[in-house]
């Protein structure tokens, strides 16, 4: 249940931690935006997510769609766990996140 | 960000346990009205559906042990409801059982961690109650793991039978993530019925800069085979049903099978479920008006509340005092618009605080069942009335006192199963809990069809215990009154249900504390009734302002008839009686002066403000009648607490304080002083009538009669 921000020089990195739900839904808005300012480069950090709820997975898909927009590339980083997985899928969610290849 | 989740969790949590509880009250009523009739199919399904609620929303909030042990219940009711177990009363016992441990789970989680003996002692009485549940059911013993881990995932309610296909539009409602649901919890639920597809729609997601982060804009358009029926489909859906549009509706054409027939049929579903939608054919939208029509809120921000208007009354009494004194059209005018909107926001303010009795009522026939198991006699419980309102003060504390009365009467009032059949009455004894409106009051009753109360028994038990003497002259209601005395009992023996004689006292107490009266009515061989007058509400009342000397006091507008003269000729005339002669009726009546010893000279003509009691009509004589005030009843504290006639103190318009009268409780006090003074003399009173009345046949009491001591 955290969201953490870290910029570099011409990219940033949203780490999320835990479970990121509606309680964390507000700082993780506020993490995307700040992330997708002036960088040409946004890394999302999935690693160590063990659950993820709609109103998280709404808040990525329009960063991604936010990121279309402006020219900015966003993706998603880190294995995300299967049982996360298994609840998008289930939910027919899992198709409208990128989530990396081995992740 | 980790304070405002745990407070909003722990908001959720107890939004939960409340619904719980209340569902479990329903919970209990729906069985014992199944175990009475066992074939009823609504029943069932009222009961599945509470069960499964719970289940439902306990996974949710994060009750999972709940949760687990909901499941089998929910399984065995699914069994039922499918025509494959039959209702007995083994299983209506341990599922009454069950409720209780649901119960006492909801109760620890909200008390904080358990100690670890408590938890081995629960976890076996639940882990027994499983074991017997699933023997009846023809389970297996051993539960899938996935059940203790996730309850809603495995196929509780799925019944064999052909397999169709259902379209299901689910789209939360803008609302629903704040309530704690989790849309994805319920779609996966909805996977564990059959063959499933699924497409989330992303469409109403707005921009990332404007996106509500608490909202769920996602919708889902779904298809699913399965053997469930509509029914079951929409049980999934049930705790959030109020706040998501929801469409189920069967596929239409030949059956499809497989994957590619699912996702063929899906991409055909939301122009199909649109149509379904449409105001012929939705089954609910959660834009319509009526998504809002009740509110839960907190006790304590309504008592807030009541209290506030309360405080705004005072200070508009003084405004209207003040208003009187100057001689200003303008404030006089201000005066009055804030008078009448006071006036109107009271009496919203204390319809938001009438409940229904429904809910204390039905809790009863709990205590009836087991009562009547563990007495070995055959009772049932009649309810009329449960849609009587009451304030919710007057509720709180009224399950106390109905539970002694019934406990008392099942114990003692009604027979044993072979007493009753020498008797040749009906083997099932009844009880019968009722309430009616009776003008200011509400009258809430318990009665009995049992073998009546021993006025004579009652009278030799109470000269033992030296609480009168021997040659005491007791009306008959004088010695039903000794059974709400301290210490009282005629049981000849102490049970763990009554006997102590601490359970009727503890009614007195509860009933006096409410302002309440009690009457009891009683016919030997055919049962007993125990009326509760309540008032209707305990928080402000239209009172009439009367004054004597310089004292000051509050009659209830409610009970007030009207206001004549007395003079000295009066009085000369009656020949000291207390009597007044109202257009040909002799009305007794009291002067406040003489019983508060108020020790002011009187005026030349005094007033006498005529009241309905229950006695009758009475007249209280007062030196002045001053006019209608809204009265926010204060309490006198405990030390003043003995004082009867007296149900509360009020501040006025110009700060002083003014005692509220009890009509009821003065005209009765007046009538034993009465009494007392007329010592050595028969107690006679017109046309034989008592205080308390006999109970006539079946019928309940009948009010107390006039008692006209005061006349004589």
């Amino acid at each position: 249940m955290s969201v953490t921000l870290s910029h570099g020089e011409d990219s940033s990195c949203v780490r999320l931690e835990g479970t990121i739900d509606i309680g964390d839904a507000a700082d993780l808005k506020t993490a995307l935006l700040a992330a997708l300012g002036p960088r040409n480069t946004v890394e999302v950090a999935l690693d160590g997510v063990t659950g993820l709820d709609v109103t998280a997975v709404q808040l990525l898909w329009a960063a991604q769609r936010e990121a279309q927009r402006v020219n900015v590339a966003l993706h998603f980083s880190g294995r995300v766990p299967e049982a996360v997985r298994a609840v998008l899928a289930d939910a027919g969610l899992k198709e409208h996140l990128e989530f990396s290849a081995n992740g | 960000m980790a304070p405002p989740i745990q407070s909003n969790a722990d908001q959720f949590k107890e939004s939960f346990r409340e619904e719980a509880r209340e569902i479990l009250v329903e919970l209990e009523s729906a069985l014992l009205e199944l175990n009475e009739n066992r074939t009823d199919p609504e029943l069932v399904g009222r009961i599945f559906r509470g069960l499964h609620t719970i289940k439902g929303s306990g996974a949710m909030f994060g009750f999972e042990n709940l949760a687990a042990f909901t499941h089998d219940l929910e399984t065995a009711f699914d069994e039922v409801r499918n025509g494959r177990l039959q209702i007995g009363s083994e299983l209506v016992d341990l599922t009454l059982s069950a409720l209780d441990q649901i119960r006492a789970m909801l109760e620890r989680e909200a008390e904080g961690p358990e100690s670890a003996g408590a938890q081995t002692a629960d976890c076996a009485a639940r882990t027994e109650i499983l074991a017997k549940v699933r023997r009846l059911a023809g389970f297996s013993n051993s539960v899938p793991e996935t059940a203790k881990k996730a309850p809603a995932s495995e196929s509780a309610v799925t019944p064999a039978g052909p397999e169709r296909e259902w379209l299901i539009h689910f789209a939360p409602g803008p609302d629903m993530m704040r309530c704690g649901a989790n849309p994805l919890l319920l779609v996966r639920e909805l996977h564990q019925l059959g063959g499933f597809s699924v497409r989330a729609s992303m469409a109403a997601i707005p921009p990332l800069r404007d996106l509500d982060p608490e909202r769920c804009y996602v919708s889902w358009e779904m298809v699913l085979s399965t053997a469930a029926g509509d029914d079951a489909i929409r049980d999934v859906f049930i705790f959030v049903e109020d706040s998501c549009e929801l469409t189920v509706q069967p596929a239409s054409g030949a059956p499809e099978c497989g994957a590619a027939a699912s996702r063929s049929v899906l991409d055909r579903t939301p122009q199909a479920l649109a149509e379904a939608r449409s105001p012929s054919g939705g089954r609910r939208t959660y834009d319509s008006p009526d998504t809002a029509s009740s509110l839960r809120v907190p006790a304590v921000k309504l008592d807030k509340f009541v209290d506030l208007v309360g405080e705004l009354v005072t200070v508009q009494a003084r405004l209207s005092e003040l208003s009187a004194r100057r001689d200003d059209p303008e404030v006089a005018q201000v005066s009055e618009e804030v008078e009448r909107l006071a006036s109107a926001l009271r009496e919203s303010a204390m319809n938001v605080r009438m409940m229904p009795i429904r809910a204390t009522f039905e809790k009863f026939r709990r205590l009836v069942h087991d009562l009547a198991r563990d007495l070995g006699k055959d009772v049932e419980l009649t309810i009329e009335g449960a849609e009587t309102e009451l304030d919710k003060t007057v509720i709180d504390q009224l399950s106390d006192p109905l539970m002694h009365l019934i406990r008392n009467s099942m114990d003692h009032g009604i027979e044993p199963p072979e007493r009753r059949a020498a008797a040749h009455k009906r083997p099932t004894a009844n009880i019968h809990l009722s309430a009616r409106h009776s003008g200011t009051s509400v009258l809430v009753a318990v009665a009995d069809d049992g073998g009546g109360i021993d006025a004579e028994a009652v009278r030799r038990r109470a000269i033992e215990k030296s609480m009168i003497s021997a040659d005491a002259p007791l009306t008959e209601a004088e010695i039903f009154a000794l059974l709400f005395q301290p210490g009282f009992s005629t049981a000849k023996q102490v049970t763990d249900v009554s006997g102590r004689g601490v359970g009727m006292d503890v009614v007195r107490q509860r009933v006096e504390s409410l302002r309440g009266a009690i009457e009891v009515a009683s016919k030997p061989g055919q049962g007993t009734s125990v009326t509760l007058r309540l008032p209707l509400t305990m928080a402000i009342i239209d009172g009439l302002l009367v004054g004597v000397g310089d004292a000051s006091f509050v009659l209830p507008l409610a009970t007030s008839l009207e206001c004549i003269e007395l003079t000295r000729d009066d009085i000369a005339r009656a020949n000291g009686k207390h009597l007044a002669n109202v257009r040909g009726e002799l009305i007794p009546y009291i002067s406040l002066r003489q019983h508060f010893n108020i020790l002011t000279e009187p005026p030349a003509i005094e007033q006498i403000m005529l009241v309905e009691t229950a006695e009758g009509r009475f007249g209280f004589v007062v030196d002045r009648v001053l006019g209608n005030c809204q009265t926010v009843i204060k309490s006198l504290g405990r030390f003043y607490r003995q004082v009867q006639v007296v149900s509360g103190a009020t501040i006025l318009g110009n700060g002083d304080v003014a005692l509220i009268l009890d009509p009821e409780r003065l005209v009765h006090d007046a009538v034993r002083s009465e009494r007392h003074f007329a010592k050595g003399h028969a107690f006679r009173t017109a046309g034989g009538h008592v205080l308390f009345t006999a109970r006539q046949g079946t019928g309940s009491a009948g009010p107390s009669a006039s008692a006209r001591q005061l006349a004589n």
